[in-house]
């Protein structure tokens, strides 16, 4: 179970997160949504310590991680593995070295520093790539990779690093629908498959509804819906969205402008 | 717990990893080649060693002396010349400017013209190369003993000799920093209907900016320290006094020499972290 009470995170004077509280049981997929600055990066990162929280505490199993320094801090990390909208890879380094970013803290330095990885990690590091179907890639350059494959290497990083948690920063954005479906229904088969609790900010309000147990909704910060996508309604998202509501929901044939239209008529 | 299950399952299948993937999963770390090259890089350092003579004996005899100089230096004195040591110094920090900016000129066109990315002809940019590796090889002392030859004792010379070395080094930096540049602005620049002389512009000058200002200001902090050396030859400024004062073993006077110096390096050290600071900052995320 992974607590957030009353946390809180400011820049300055901008508020990101707003007294935000939220309990996440073991397994669940939960869907973070709402519309951009809505707070849902920030909390993600305040729950892998890549930021830390102005206020309130973050508990995992009943430990304070929002405490956590050092060699513990990094364990904590590990245990919650983090999946980024950019991919965020060595793009100089080769896909199977990348993946085996994910096992640095199970290497002693010495050996990681240089890459002299055991045989075991590489095996798990070749198994991860094959599950995504990209075990081919594994000894090409990183940045040489598409959008879709850089994703799932970065799922395997994930995966490797033997997470209890997935979080998940609007992992699809940058992908195009199909690549997008690749990438969700791996996060699902991971959710489904090991049991990790997976959580995932969205923008799409379509894949949210599709892949999630539970729908988190922010808004300015704060959380403003919270229960399962069935209760999502209509005019929940208006709140939600705002004017972008359109577009996240269900495909409406999208407006055509006006001088077109006349060029077509005519 | 799941993170043991999952450990189990990608392990269970390492023997079909190790049997489809084999090629692709060793090899891998530094092999038989680095180990080699580490070696020989050692073996190399060692020879030089013997070779030149070096040996911390020598060192440790010539401690006592150098022991003996510091106590000398103290404490700093200007001997009644500050007013002309301060003129010296702004001589130092002109030759210093001018050279730098000379340099810095003529680097730009011909860093563009050693990139391999912005000049087409092979022809082009391996002369623009080998002409900058000749001006380069030959070090700032030559230089300023060759200016004084031409322009006469003085500032003048000094200025011009930072340049000429320098302006090969900085156009070098600039083509791999060119040459390093992200391609796709300049593609977006393309697309959009720019000429080839706009694509540079506004695809890789704003991308190369940040690097060449904090390579320049570098440089100035640097020729300050060279402009010091080169007045030891004749080319003015505050090298000629030190190089006096150290022949006539006037140590506080030696020392008070090199305090200027130092606080002037640190002023400009300062001065110039903050204008990159304001140079990148514009692009900091």
């Amino acid at each position: 179970m992974l607590v957030l009470s009353d946390v809180t995170k400011a820049f300055g004077k901008s508020v990101a997160v707003s007294g935000v509280s939220v309990s996440i049981p073991k397994g669940q997929f939960v869907g973070v949504i709402g519309r951009s600055g809505a707070g849902k990066s920030t909390t993600l990162r305040m729950i892998n310590r890549l930021t830390d929280p102005s206020q309130g505490r973050i508990t995992y199993l009943g430990e304070d991680v929002t405490a956590l320094r050092g060699h513990k801090l990094r364990d904590w990390r590990r245990r919650c593995a983090m999946i980024f909208q950019q991919f965020n890879l060595v793009g100089r380094l080769d896909v199977l070295d990348n993946v085996l970013m994910g096992r640095l803290t199970h290497t002693p330095g010495w050996r990681s520093a240089t890459k002299m990885w055991s045989r075991d990690d590489r095996a798990m590091a070749m198994a991860a790539l094959d599950q995504m179907d990209i075990a081919k890639l594994a000894s090409q350059r990183a940045d040489n990779l598409s959008g879709g494959q850089q994703q799932r290497v970065a799922i395997c990083r994930a995966l490797v690093q033997e997470p209890e948690i997935v979080l998940a920063d609007e992992p699809v954005a940058s992908l195009d629908p199909r690549n997008a479906k690749i990438v969700m229904d791996s996060l699902q088969r991971i959710n489904r498959h090991f049991g990790l609790t997976v959580l995932c900010n969205l923008h799409s309000l379509d894949l949210a509804r599709s892949y999630c147990d539970r729908l988190v909704g922010m808004a300015n910060g704060r959380i403003v819906f919270d229960d399962v996508p069935a209760a999502l309604t209509e005019s929940v998202a208006r709140e939600l969205y705002g004017l972008e509501a359109n577009e996240v929901m269900a495909p409406q044939p999208a407006p055509v402008p006006m001088d077109l239209r006349t060029a077509i008529t005519a | 717990m799941s993170g043991i299950g999952l450990k189990a399952e990608f392990l269970a299948q390492r023997g079909r990893m190790e049997a489809e993937h084999g090629p692709a999963l060793i090899g891998k770390g530094p092999g038989v080649g680095s180990a080699a090259v580490a070696i020989a890089g050692v073996a190399l350092y060692v020879v030089g060693l013997y070779a030149l003579d070096i040996s911390p004996s020598r060192i440790w005899h010539g401690l006592g002396q150098l022991g003996l100089i510091f106590a000398l230096m103290l404490p700093p004195s200007t001997g009644g010349h500050f007013a002309l040591y301060l003129d010296a110094l702004g001589q130092t920090l002109s030759i210093a400017f001018l050279g730098t900016l000379l340099a810095a000129i003529l680097s730009l066109p011909f860093g563009f013209l050693a990139a391999r990315n912005v000049v087409a002809s092979r022809v082009v940019h391996v002369l623009a190369r080998r002409s900058l590796d000749t001006v380069r090889s030959i070090d700032v002392l030559i230089w300023a003993l060759i200016w004084i030859d031409v322009v006469g004792l003085g500032p003048f010379a000094g200025a011009l000799a930072i340049a000429c070395s320098d302006f090969g080094s900085l156009a070098k930096l600039m083509s791999e920093a060119i040459e390093t540049a992200d391609r796709k602005p300049m593609e977006g620049v393309a697309a959009s209907g720019g000429g080839w002389v706009m694509a540079i512009r506004f695809g890789i000058v704003p991308q190369i900016l940040p690097i060449f200002a904090s390579q320049l200001l570098y440089f100035f902090e640097s020729n300050t320290r060279s402009a010091t050396i080169i007045g030891i030859v004749g080319a003015g400024g505050i090298g000629l006094h030190l190089y006096e004062q150290i022949r006539v073993l006037e140590w506080q006077q030696v020392s008070f020499l090199i305090l200027m110096v130092l606080v002037t390096v640190a002023a400009i050290d300062f001065v110039s972290r903050r204008l990159r600071l304001a140079i990148i900052g514009r692009r900091a995320v």
